[in-house]
């Protein structure tokens, strides 16, 4: 008989424990502190260095430079959350959000494109890099307005020819 | 089966489902947050939901992994043994886009891939849910379930923008 009764003992066990159970789709989420969900990329604060793409480990972060635009494409699908393109970012353009009801029923929804303008070469027309990276490559160095606007070949022609002018004479 | 039919099943699919977790070569993180959501802490059971040990019993695959090269031939068995309607529950960085390893030789990087080669075997894949996440949260799991069933509208969207 006292064996049979034994779960009775359960019974004060569970009511000092209480409900643990979290009723999550209503309530909030158990988000701590140092959580990292999805990163946010700023438009207004992007120069488009692509540092972030260099130190993304699996590629979430990737640049494409297609035509007109240069395009930095951030597929979330992929995304480990590490949080080191947050931390490498020049100008704080990347933050880490706490989102993380991403579920999604296509990978193409998975998708955040950044697009940027990209400046054409004053001498043979073609479109190379970010209006706003030249700009802030300026910054770094006074003095180099003067080839800016050109492009690393047709720069590399330009002085080839201003030294062999000086040369020759 | 007509398409009448499955779709007043995956209609009727509104609750209750029952799931069967396919690992594919996970780091066993995922797999850990799988076991997490069955826990009393997050009950998945209170929507009746129920792990179950067989694919022929199951209504959804619980997905981990990027697909090695060696778990292949077993992921599209256990596939084609599930009933219709068929439906994946793509848990992870890995299983969603190969993650970490989407470029390595080893495996077939992610879901998305292994779609084509089901489509060339033939297996039809009713509905997939990808929950993106290293790994993902339990909370992510459930809202991904919910998100599959219809209950809720998924919130990520396609973001284009363009710098001034």
């Amino acid at each position: 008989m006292v064996k049979k009764l034994k779960f009775v003992k359960l019974i004060s066990v569970a009511r000092k424990a209480g409900t643990v159970t979290r009723k999550y789709p209503f309530e909030g989420p158990l988000v701590t502190e140092e959580f990292r969900g999805e990163v946010k990329l700023d438009p207004k604060k992007c120069i488009g260095c692509g540092a972030c793409v260099i130190i993304c480990p699996p590629n979430a972060l990737t640049l494409h430079d297609e035509g007109d635009v240069r395009v930095i494409r951030y597929f979330v699908g992929r995304c480990i959350f590490c949080g080191m393109c947050a931390e490498v970012c020049p100008v704080n353009a990347i933050t880490i959000t706490k989102e993380f009801e991403l579920a999604t029923p296509t990978t193409e929804q998975l998708l955040r494109d950044l697009v940027h303008e990209r400046v054409k070469c004053r001498v043979c027309g073609k479109p190379f890099l970010p209006a706003k990276l030249l700009k802030a490559a300026n910054g770094e160095t006074p003095g180099s307005e003067n080839y800016m606007d050109v492009c690393p070949e047709c720069r590399a022609k330009l002085s080839l020819k201003g030294i062999l002018g000086h040369r020759m004479g | 089966m007509s398409t009448a039919d499955l779709s007043s099943a995956l209609k009727a699919l509104k609750r209750s489902v029952w799931v069967f977790h396919l690992n594919s070569g996970s780091c066993n993180g995922c797999d850990i947050e799988v076991l997490d959501a069955l826990t009393p802490y997050f009950d998945v059971e209170r929507f009746g939901i129920k792990l179950v040990a067989s694919p022929r019993h199951a209504d959804v695959v619980l997905f981990t992994g990027p697909i090695t090269r060696e778990t292949l031939p077993k992921v599209i068995r256990a596939l084609r043994a599930m009933p219709r309607p068929r439906m994946v529950l793509a848990i992870g960085s890995c299983a969603v886009g190969g993650g970490i390893w989407h470029d390595s030789y080893g495996v077939i990087g992610g879901y998305p891939k292994l779609e084509e080669i089901l489509k060339k075997e033939g297996i039809v894949i009713d509905k997939v849910v990808f929950v993106p996440g290293c790994p993902a949260r339990p909370e992510a799991i459930i809202y991904g379930v919910l998100v599959m069933l219809g209950v809720v509208e998924p919130k990520s969207k396609r973001e284009v923008y363009k710098v001034e």
